[in-house]
């Protein structure tokens, strides 16, 4: 088998050494027995063996290797999913991962992309979840989901566009818009901004494993639907924790509707009244542009 | 003839930039020669890793290393990330650009691994005429590296020097001779370490590595995580003497020390070097020690950079 094409023994070699059952399996695989046909005690015909260790205690090294730095890797991109599931656990479900969306890019950044989305497919089913008589209320997988979009979404704004070098908008400057106008003013916001909806407060846990020593457990909290916004200033990503109200309100201004139409929207769908909402907008804008949520805005 | 180094300059002592020391060398500025930056980790970056990437960049020279070209590979090659990495060398001008003679996947997948090219006429003729594409790209100078390796091919119908020298000298590019891979590689295969630095075309090197490994007495894996030990300390003065002296830098990638720590054993090069014949004698990691039983390491640790959030 040592005269394989240069293609044909690359094909061989990563379907056996990417195998998850190893490299003896790998060899017997499908894929691998269609280029070689061999057996896992005929390795030596396509690689050598040293003085000290056989053709297959030699390939087993790059199988081992290809696992286990992969799975460090996605462990450093979900800390405290990596600790909320405990080593054994996140390992696991990496490993799963890894068979289901291998990587295809020049890139590590994006070896997590898929991972909550892997979390939501491979979850227990609602009927699995309510086996013991339980409803459809958020259960543990979904808080796993949840923390997994947490983590990935930080990770993403925290090497994405971003507003450190550019001026945002200030409070001051949408003071200068006349009453008759506000309404009709649609924002630009941050590139940066990213607004989530979580069925457990997962910004909450976050901050408090954070918080945590080593050796405190903290315990993970009750489903609640939770809203916060994450954005980044001075290259580090901050997360703002928001009221339904201010979600909503966010959110539409995002999709660029003018300020008139996403009161509207946030009054309806956050169970405000329009009044009170109005009221509390000087404080939420005046927050917002110091967290320089906006980079402009035109009066349409 | 050729000139040594191809021409290039030699850098003097340089260190990996990796992301545990940001916060220092913002803060203190080190007196280091140069810095050799992983490509992958700056090229897509519109946050904290390339801001601090385009301050260290006006104040010290700069090598990009890359490891994703797969200059081995059967697949064509990545257009998107051939581009990524001319436009990040337009931006902060290193000296030359590097990747390694390897493989990282087929079929469009990526190992993350520097996997093993069989050393075959096929091979070479293979990846002479991506190199040349590579260089025509990036219009800069394109170095590459002999990677660690654990198999070798019963295909092969040379060996690895043989090839790497031929590869250099048909593709007409230069060579960064990882001194440290040399041993680990030799040991592996069986071969002399010595022989493998000699047989090489010493005008082409224009730059080395240094790194620790993890000894299994079986096999060695290039960890990174240690300091350099006394033999490859020797081998580097052979390389030294034989090329004239090069562009040399210091990988650690794994149980990361304080940046003087990193700093310091780069250093320590300057003992090897003039008095050719002092053998090593760091009294750090004077030789090879055995690694705890079970603590499998990784080989060719990888470079993720974690977000910073409050
Ligand atoms: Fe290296």
């Amino acid at each position: 088998m040592s005269d394989l094409g240069l293609s044909d023994l690359q094909r061989w070699f990563q379907a056996v050494v990417t195998h998850p059952d190893g490299i003896s399996v790998g060899a017997e695989s499908e894929e691998a027995i269609a280029i070689a046909p061999l057996s896992r005690n005929e390795l030596e015909s396509m690689v050598t063996r040293s003085e000290k260790l056989s053709a297959q205690e030699r390939l087993s090294i790059y199988a081992q290797a290809y696992f286990a730095r992969l799975i460090e890797c996605l462990g450093e991109s979900f800390p405290v999913l990596k600790q909320t599931l405990g080593e054994e656990l996140f390992n696991g479900f990496a490993f799963g991962y890894l068979q289901q969306y291998p990587s295809r890019s020049y890139t590590l950044a994006r070896l997590a992309d898929k991972f909550a989305q892997f979390l939501h497919e491979t979850r227990p089913s609602n009927d699995e979840a309510t086996a013991d008589g339980e409803d459809l209320h958020p259960s543990w997988p979904d808080f796993l989901i949840d923390l997994a979009n947490l983590e990935w979404n930080i990770a993403d704004v925290f090497d994405g566009p971003g507003i450190e070098k550019i001026t945002t908008l200030n409070a001051e400057q949408l003071l200068d818009v006349t009453p008759e106008q506000w309404g009709a003013i649609r924002l630009q916001t941050a590139p940066c901004l990213r607004l989530m909806k979580t069925q457990f407060p997962v910004n909450g846990y976050f901050t408090a494993i954070r918080l945590a020593d080593n050796d405190t457990k903290v315990d993970p909290p009750s489903p609640e639907d939770s809203y916060v916004a994450l954005s980044r200033r001075e290259y580090i990503v901050r997360r703002h924790e928001l009221s339904r109200p201010q979600y909503e309100l966010l959110v539409a201004l995002q999709d660029g509707r003018t300020i008139a139409e996403a009161i509207e929207h946030a009054a309806l769908a956050g169970g405000m009244s329009d009044d009170d909402l109005i009221k509390n907008l000087p404080s939420w804008f005046g927050a917002w542009t110091r967290h320089q949520f906006f980079v402009s805005f035109e009066v349409t | 003839m050729t000139t040594p180094r191809l021409g290039h300059a030699d850098l003097g002592l340089g260190v990996g930039l990796r992301s545990p020391h940001y916060d220092y060398i913002l803060e203190h500025w080190p007196a280091v020669d140069w810095f050799e930056v992983i490509s992958e980790n700056y090229m897509d970056s519109q946050g904290r890793p390339r801001y601090i990437l385009d301050q260290i960049a006006e104040r010290y020279p700069l090598v990009m290393h890359g490891v994703s070209l797969s200059i081995g590979s059967s697949d064509p090659l990545d257009r998107e990330y051939l581009n990524g990495l001319k436009a990040l060398a337009k931006d902060i001008k290193p000296a030359w650009i590097s990747d390694h003679i390897c493989w990282t996947g087929i079929a469009a997948r990526n190992t993350h691994d520097l996997l093993p090219v069989p050393f075959t006429e096929q091979t070479l003729r293979h990846v002479v005429e991506r190199v040349r594409i590579v260089q025509d790209v990036l219009e800069r100078p394109f170095v590459l590296e002999n990677p660690s390796s654990y198999v070798q091919f019963q295909g092969s119908t040379m060996n690895e020097w043989e090839f790497v020298t031929r590869l250099a000298e048909d593709a007409d590019c230069g060579l960064l001779l990882d001194v440290n891979n040399v041993y680990v590689s030799s040991f592996n295969h069986d071969m002399d370490p010595e022989t493998f630095i000699r047989s090489l075309p010493h005008e082409r090197i224009v730059q080395f590595h240094l790194a620790g490994h993890s000894n299994y007495r079986t096999h060695i894996i290039d960890t990174h995580d240690n300091h350099v030990i006394d033999p490859v300390w020797d081998l580097y003065r052979i390389a030294h003497e034989l090329t004239g002296g090069v562009s040399t830098m210091l990988e650690w990638d794994a149980n990361i020390p304080a940046f003087p720590v990193v700093h310091n054993e780069v250093l320590k090069a300057k003992q090897f070097v003039g008095d050719h014949l002092l053998r090593a004698e760091t009294g750090d990691a004077p030789g090879d020690l055995d690694v705890q039983q079970g603590a499998q390491s990784v080989p060719h640790p990888l470079h993720f950079v974690s977000a910073d959030v409050e």
